[in-house]
């Protein structure tokens, strides 16, 4: 029985791991828009990031979900630099209980810098 | 109209965290619109208006200034107690025709351009190629700031071209608060712009070797670097391979760079009558804690730009997790005697991979790094001839009084003609450490110590040096500046800079770096108040 559980709670723990991960997509060209305020210390240190946590409703007709990027002060351009995307394992979840029509949102995006 | 956002804000820190260091206010600059101001002359001079307006308010207060971009130096250099301008938003770009240019210009139109101070080297380089050209050399990434560069000395390992102030033509100074103050230098013996379009962004205009020579590695202290005038040249893609050879053949390469009679050939790169073709770049890895009889090193040749070649694109490195990075630095403190292990582990993240070979342009190759945690890097200069003697006192120092979180890497550089570039020996060896940011412990020495070791060491074995100016030092050591380039050069740039600056905006334009260094002083033995110092000849 005490295997039983062991084994259990690994697969838990494995499914937990793996469901968790990040997907980055970046340009190769243009400059991310930098944030001269910024004290953050991870791989966008000293970038303007917009960070999207949100949960959005699909509905059954549906297929896809367009989320627009526009014009801001955090976003001068409105052209994209960078893109990360995480899936958690709640995200998962939620998506699954809902029976897809919520999905858990995580994104966080760096716009281009103006070109003068 | 350009506009400002001041922040009060009590510390201000580099990319790479070697900071905190002490500010009081932080102005942001940001360029009217083009919708609104499409004149790219009209928004230039907007900006430079702007900028005289934050030097006054500046000057009312009784305090100094300091502009920075990318903040990648990592010392004090780009700060100032005071007020700090971050000038990263000001990025416009002019091409220069050949009805600009000057009757006595040998230069040719098409490859010069005007960067304003705030454009990063990747997007000159975007700019550049959309032209068809390509800068000379960069360093061995992208995200500085074109000011940023050529006041602190910003090199690549292209011993036949320079470091990036090498390719600098002109330079556009905002040295004060009055219309008057917006001045452009530029070598009398080596023209580029005419007076009818220098004019239209400055007020004046100053050709004179000597004055442009010590402003143009300003190190911050010549005023607000507004627009920097380069000169390019047709593109060209790099043809790069990493190998794995013996330390013996390396080294003497290195005290050489004699490529031609050596025994290391590739064989692509052989002339027909068998000897070895001199690269555009080399540079050696070392690692010292290794006791391995090869060393790796990464050769590029220049080869004429075509469009169809392989995909060089770099596999983005994946980012170090923080953790990792916390725990390793941890381990460096506590556990110095880990180090060598450590960087074993890391070499792949480190070093490039032996027998890579691609071909790419010089901004695909010198892509992107991204931020990887709290750096350190030592750099010193030493020409060439001396490169393996100095490698082996510091990697002596480095093992013996060590172990430092770092590796070595040479890289070679030509003669600088500015009056305190680091790269001032006939072709300088920069010999750099660089790695993972430690704190001092009982066991390990600091970063200062250490630095100031390397001082000493390069002092008693009587190898003359220089050290980068963006990079980690002991900069407070007596009479450091005046050892590295002799009293002379250090008086002359001193004169030139009081001269065209005068005592006022020459201490609102000193920062605690300046003074560190002795390179704030007022008094000096040349005449600053010669007007032929600032004379256009």
């Amino acid at each position: 029985m005490k295997n039983t559980s062991k084994i259990i709670v690994l697969i838990v723990i494995c499914f937990l791991l793996t469901s968790c991960y990040s997907i980055r997509l970046r340009s190769i060209n243009g400059t991310p828009q930098p944030d001269p305020l910024s004290n953050r210390d991870d791989y966008y240190r000293n970038m303007e990031v917009v960070e999207v946590d949100t949960v959005i409703k699909i509905d059954m007709t549906s297929k896809d979900f367009t989320y627009l990027i526009k014009e801001t002060d955090k976003c001068k351009t409105g052209k994209l630099h960078t893109v990360e995307f995480k899936n958690t394992f709640g995200g998962s979840l939620l998506s699954m209980v809902t029976f897809g029509k919520k999905r858990k949102m995580k994104i966080k995006y760096v716009c281009m810098k103006p070109a003068n | 109209m350009a506009t400002t956002k001041t922040h009060n804000l009590k510390e201000w820190d580099t990319l790479h965290n070697n900071g905190p260091f002490p500010l009081k206010k932080l102005y942001i600059t940001e360029l009217e619109g083009d919708g609104n101001m499409p004149d790219k002359i009209d928004r230039f001079n907007d900006a430079a208006n702007e900028i005289r307006r934050l030097i006054k308010e500046t000057k009312d207060a009784n305090q100094g200034f300091r502009a920075y971009g990318s903040a990648w130096s990592m010392n004090h250099i780009a700060s100032h107690k005071d007020r700090m301008h971050y000038n990263g938003f000001m990025n416009i770009h002019i091409p220069i025709i050949p009805e600009n240019c000057h009757t006595n210009s040998n230069f040719d139109a098409s490859n010069l351009f005007l960067f304003e101070c705030g454009t990063t080297i990747k997007r000159v380089s975007e700019v550049l190629s959309a032209h068809g050209k390509s800068l000379k050399t960069t360093g061995a990434s992208n995200g500085q700031t074109i000011a940023g560069c050529i006041s602190t000395g910003v090199h690549g390992s292209a011993f036949q071209v320079g470091a990036v102030q090498d390719y600098v033509v002109g330079l556009n100074l905002i040295i004060g608060p009055n219309p008057n103050d917006v001045v452009y230098l530029e070598r009398h013996t080596q023209p580029a712009l005419n007076d009818a379009f220098a004019k239209k962004i400055s007020a004046k205009i100053i050709r004179n070797d000597h004055l442009f020579n010590a402003a143009l590695v300003g190190l911050g202290g010549f005023g607000f670097v507004h627009g920097i005038v380069i000169e390019a040249e047709p593109r060209f893609l790099l043809k790069r391979y990493v190998k794995k050879i013996n330390k013996d053949v390396v080294l003497k390469l290195a005290d050489t760079l004699d490529f031609k009679n050596s025994t290391f050939k590739i064989p692509e790169e052989t002339t027909a009558d068998g000897f070895g073709i001199t690269p555009y770049h080399y540079k050696v890895f070392i690692n010292q804690y290794s006791k391995e009889p090869e060393y790796v090193i990464e050769l590029m040749y220049k080869k004429p730009f075509k469009t169809d070649y392989k995909d060089p694109f770099p596999i983005i490195k994946q980012s170090l997790y923080r953790d990792l990075i916390h725990l390793f630095t941890k381990l460096a403190e506590k556990l110095p005697k880990s180090i060598p292990w450590l960087v074993k582990q890391l070499r792949k993240t480190i070093m490039p991979t032996v027998d890579d070979e691609l071909t790419g342009t010089l901004p695909e190759i010198f892509w992107d790094a991204p931020y990887q945690g709290p750096a350190f890097a030592c750099s010193v200069g030493v020409d060439h001839k001396d490169s393996s003697k100095a490698l082996k006192l510091l990697a002596d120092l480095t093992n013996n009084e060590g172990p430092i979180p770092g590796i070595f890497a040479m890289r070679f550089v030509k003669q600088t003609k500015a009056t305190l570039g680091f790269t001032k020996f006939p072709v300088t060896c920069m010999l750099e450490i660089d790695g993972v940011l430690w704190k001092k412990t009982r066991k390990i020495m600091s970063l200062t110590e250490y630095s100031k070791r390397i001082i000493e060491v390069l002092k008693q074995n009587n190898i003359p040096f220089t050290i980068h100016w963006g990079k980690n030092s002991d900069w407070s050591f007596p009479g450091l500046v005046n050892h590295m380039y002799g009293a002379d050069s250090v008086n002359t740039w001193n004169s030139y800079r009081k001269a065209l600056l005068g005592d006022e905006m020459m201490e609102m334009f000193s920062n605690d770096f300046l003074h560190d260094t002795g390179l704030a002083k007022k008094d000096m033995t040349m005449d600053d108040t010669d007007e032929n110092l600032i004379a256009s000849l």
